[in-house]
């Protein structure tokens, strides 16, 4: 080969390559300089941002102020399909169904005016706002509400949420595994009512309707686009203007909301990751969470977070679970003699610094029915040896094995100082597994964990999201094989139980006697820690998602 | 070599077929499956039974596989259960073009670092310089990019607190000034990544430039310009630097694949949305048509990558000739 060409070789690998470099520059640039002249503009710098006013211009005071969060894209914003917080923390906001929770959790009405329910408890009748409209002005009809259900539980969309929420209304299920053709239990009365029929008088089945699943969509966007989820027409409170996958998201207020016009009108959404907290500093987000690294900085009422901090308490609740058909764990004695033996006190407040609170019970505080007492077993390690000392396996325990989610080599912080407390106090060895998520998934469904160690989060304000729906013998949910014909008597008794005073007292005595069995111990309450820049009034972190831009107000 | 270019590309599918196949299986044969992940905490086995039977997911694997293959082959990548409503087309394109973006910047930056540490050790050669540059870069080289990254984390992040722990924004910020002229300035997210990707790559280039110098310090050409006169400066970058680069053409697949391999660490460990994490996130949740696409795309990349290596080796060196037989 002759210097010359090899000379052209190079040449012709350089031109291609100054050719990529400016391509892509050219590019880049131009792309950049894009996102951010947005950037600038928003954030108030060089360009002015002219509000070109929303059609209501009548309405008392437009909405104002812009609010800049951290989050990360939605799974779906189907709302029929969305079973995680993240998805459902943006349906709320965009779309709505015949009732709504409200920042207490009181269970109001949304799109339906009023809702009368029958002497039997079986059906409902709701009456539609007839100011209630899509996004789009269009208005909502009981026809859409119907559609919507039945939509929900369609065999084509395999939703895996309709029958949880929804399963209760006669002729669900059927129509879910494709056994029947319609759902006798929706019947539209006329174009601004719709009766709902149930299995059996359960009182919570107004608190499933507040979840994304019953929610209303659009049904000749849906028909007409596939990819309508992307700009969805809802009833919410806020439409969906933008959204960048792994970029941004941004809502703004629905001028025309039925409910009252929102104050904030724009929520940003940044969506691409990093240290909010670092972001949060640079003015470039209004609310950042506290990771465990700060929180001592953010405590202190003199350091440069103190005067923005504030803890919001979450319905959520971390246990460890014992499978009742695994030895030793078919032995309630050696369940609570484990419950006993671990200070889980000192484990929330030092060993995660009070990011967490102790948990009194499986109620946390503010859930219907949770009493101000401590009802979970006592750190007594003495009462531990003793119920150890009672139990079959006292003289030849098994080798027990606790499953948690994690891909470390090392067992979670807890978990290392449970094992320690429990060698210490009686002198039992526990080993630890670490699985992957989806793994552990599968054997948690199929009961094949011996114990293990997890979280709950409610999906809606009532006991029996957790009481009955994990713990009856009978339920699908049920991990631990826990079964107990007094336990099982007491929630479903509740199920039915028309009278409110009575109903959670039932849900106590049932929360009693599975504490006392100790299938599961609960270990902590989930908190909330943010800080929040001064603009920004109202801002809460309600314990379960609910609909909460409309209530803050930003001023910048 | 045409032909044998031809020849190696008619392999292409064969070997995508084979490595499908087998993430297809393993993927199916391990616990957990993505319904189960999709559904969230209420999880009822019936009805996720249901759900599986709907999609198709509870029939023989060979069945599914060629269903996917069907599908794949028409371009349909199927959808991700981790991001409803969008293909797996759009989702992965904007991520390989977050991986492409980095990886260049990667592949320049190896290149415009490690010609001039190896003109520096081959002009040095003899003093400790020159041992001391290329030992580092060996150094560098015989750590594996997962134990690399945490101490650069601790140094930049933690300890100096100059650089974010991890994300990405982009290769440009804009600086403003008056708010008119634009300024582009290197994104600080930029810089880890580059690093875990280039440290241990610069040896490679720095070796072969070294030698290579020394090699053509030694040749006629270069002896007869000294004798003409010129200046030492002018000896070396008129003869000797032009003449040393053309071998270095010859690392550039070998830099390539291992900033394609390195992709899956580094990304993961940085919070880079790029492929690597992509097909990560992926395996963690089972999401099948994910883990297909990334892999078929690492897989081809890899093989065509090798292919360039070779022919840019062959074009360059006579001595090499591609497709000729072993006897």
């Amino acid at each position: 080969m002759s210097q010359n060409r090899l000379l052209a070789i190079l040449l012709s690998v350089l031109a291609v390559l100054v050719l990529v470099v400016g391509g892509l520059s050219a590019i880049l640039l131009l792309s950049g300089g894009d996102d951010d002249n947005g950037g600038t503009a928003s954030s108030g710098g060089g360009g002015t941002t002219t509000e070109t006013g929303g059609g209501g211009g009548n309405l008392a005071e437009p909405s104002s102020g812009r609010i800049r969060l951290a989050s990360s894209d939605p799974i779906t914003l189907d709302p029929h399909l969305a079973g995680d917080a993240t998805s459902a923390e943006y349906i709320v906001e965009i779309f709505g169904g015949l009732l709504t929770l409200d920042q207490d959790l009181n269970i109001v009405p949304d799109l339906a005016e009023s809702f009368e329910v029958s002497a039997d408890g079986l059906t409902y009748t709701f009456t539609l706002r007839e100011d209630a409209v899509f996004h789009d002005g269009r208005s909502v009809t009981a026809e859409d509400v119907a559609y919507s259900l039945n939509r929900a539980a369609s065999r084509e969309l395999s939703s895996p949420t309709a029958l949880a929420y929804l399963g209760d209304i006669v002729g669900m299920r059927e129509y879910f595994f494709g056994l029947a053709d319609s759902i006798p239990g929706i019947q539209v009365v006329d174009d601004r009512t719709i009766q709902l029929t149930i299995d059996a008088p359960k009182p919570y089945f107004l608190a499933k309707l507040t979840y994304p699943t019953a929610f209303v969509v659009d049904r000749q966007q849906v028909e007409s686009n596939r990819n309508w989820t992307r700009r969805p027409n809802g009833t919410g409170p806020y439409k969906l203007t933008e959204w960048r996958l792994g970029e941004r998201l941004v809502l703004e207020a629905n001028q025309s909301y039925h409910l009252g016009q929102p104050s904030l009108r724009e929520a940003v959404y940044l969506l691409s990751g990093g240290s909010a907290l670092t972001r949060w500093e640079n003015d470039e987000l209004d609310v950042a969470p506290i990771s465990v690294n700060d929180i001592d900085r953010a405590r202190d009422p003199n350091s440069d977070l103190g005067p923005y901090y504030e803890a919001f308490p979450q319905f959520t609740i971390s246990y460890l679970a014992f499978n009742v058909n695994q030895p030793p764990f078919d032995d309630p004695h050696v369940r609570r003699a484990l419950g006993m033996s671990i200070d889980r006190e000192r484990i929330a407040n030092v060993t995660f610094d009070g990011m967490l609170q102790k948990a009194t019970g499986i109620l946390m505080p503010g859930m219907p029915g949770f009493v101000d007492d401590d009802l979970s077993l006592p750190f007594d390690p003495e009462a531990a040896r003793a119920e150890l000392a009672q139990s079959q396996y006292a003289d030849n325990m098994p080798v027990i094995q606790i499953t948690e989610v994690g891909a470390g080599a090392e067992a979670s912080v807890d978990m290392q100082a449970f094992i320690e407390q429990w060698r210490e106090h009686l002198g039992v060895e526990v080993q630890v597994r670490q699985s992957d998520f989806a793994s552990f998934l599968s054997a948690q469904d199929q009961q094949q964990l011996q114990a293990f160690s997890a979280a709950w989060i409610m999906d809606y304000p009532d006991p029996e999201d957790v009481i009955d729906l994990l713990h009856h013998s009978g339920s699908q949910l049920n991990a631990t094989g826990y079964s107990n014909p007094e336990f099982d008597a007491l929630v479903e008794q509740a199920r039915v139980e028309q009278d409110p005073t009575t109903r959670l007292d039932l849900y106590r005595q049932a929360e009693v006697v599975l504490l006392e069995d100790a299938p599961w111990v609960p270990l902590y309450f989930g908190v909330s820690h943010v800080v929040v820049k001064d603009q920004v009034q109202g801002w809460f972190e309600p314990p379960m998602v609910v609909p909460r831009l409309r209530y803050i107000t930003v001023n910048r | 070599m045409g032909a044998y270019v031809i020849r190696r590309l008619a392999w292409l599918p064969l070997i995508l077929f084979i490595v499908s196949f087998a993430t297809f299986a393993l993927a199916r044969f391990g616990p957990g499956d993505p319904v189960t992940v999709a559904a969230g905490q209420i999880r009822d086995p019936e009805v996720l039974a249901q759900i599986r039977q709907d999609k198709g997911l509870d029939d023989p694997i060979p069945v599914q596989y060629a269903r996917w293959l069907g599908d794949a082959v028409r371009g349909d990548f199927g959808e991700s259960f981790i991001q409803r409503g969008f293909t797996v087309s759009e989702l992965i394109f904007p991520k390989m073009w977050v991986s492409a973006q980095l990886g260049f910047l990667a592949l320049v930056m190896i290149f415009v670092v490690g010609i001039p540490l190896g003109l520096l050790a081959a002009r040095l050669a003899g003093t400790w310089v020159d041992p001391a540059i290329i030992g580092t870069l060996l150094f560098l080289q015989a750590i594996p990019v997962l134990v690399l990254i945490p101490p650069l984390l601790w140094l930049f992040a933690l300890q100096f607190n100059i650089l974010p722990v991890g994300g990405w924004d982009g290769i440009f910020e804009i600086w403003w000034i008056a708010g008119v002229i634009a300024v582009p300035i290197p994104d600080p997210h930029l810089y880890l990544p580059l690093l875990a990707f280039t440290l241990p790559g610069f040896v490679g280039v720095a070796r072969l430039v070294r030698i290579s110098a020394l090699e053509v310090n030694t040749l006629d050409y270069v002896r007869t310009a000294r004798a003409k006169g010129l200046s030492e400066a002018n000896v070396q970058w008129r003869h000797v630097f032009p003449n040393s680069l053309l071998p270095v053409i010859t690392v550039f697949g070998l830099a390539l694949s291992g900033i394609i391999e390195g992709a899956l660490f580094i990304e993961v460990l940085l919070g880079i949305p790029g492929i690597g994490s992509f097909l990560f996130e992926a395996v963690t949740s089972r999401d099948y048509d994910v883990i297909m696409a990334a892999t078929v795309i690492f897989a081809t990349a890899f093989v065509l990558t090798n292919l360039l290596a070779e022919i840019i080796y062959g074009l360059v060196d006579p001595r090499v000739r591609l497709g000729a037989s072993r006897n």
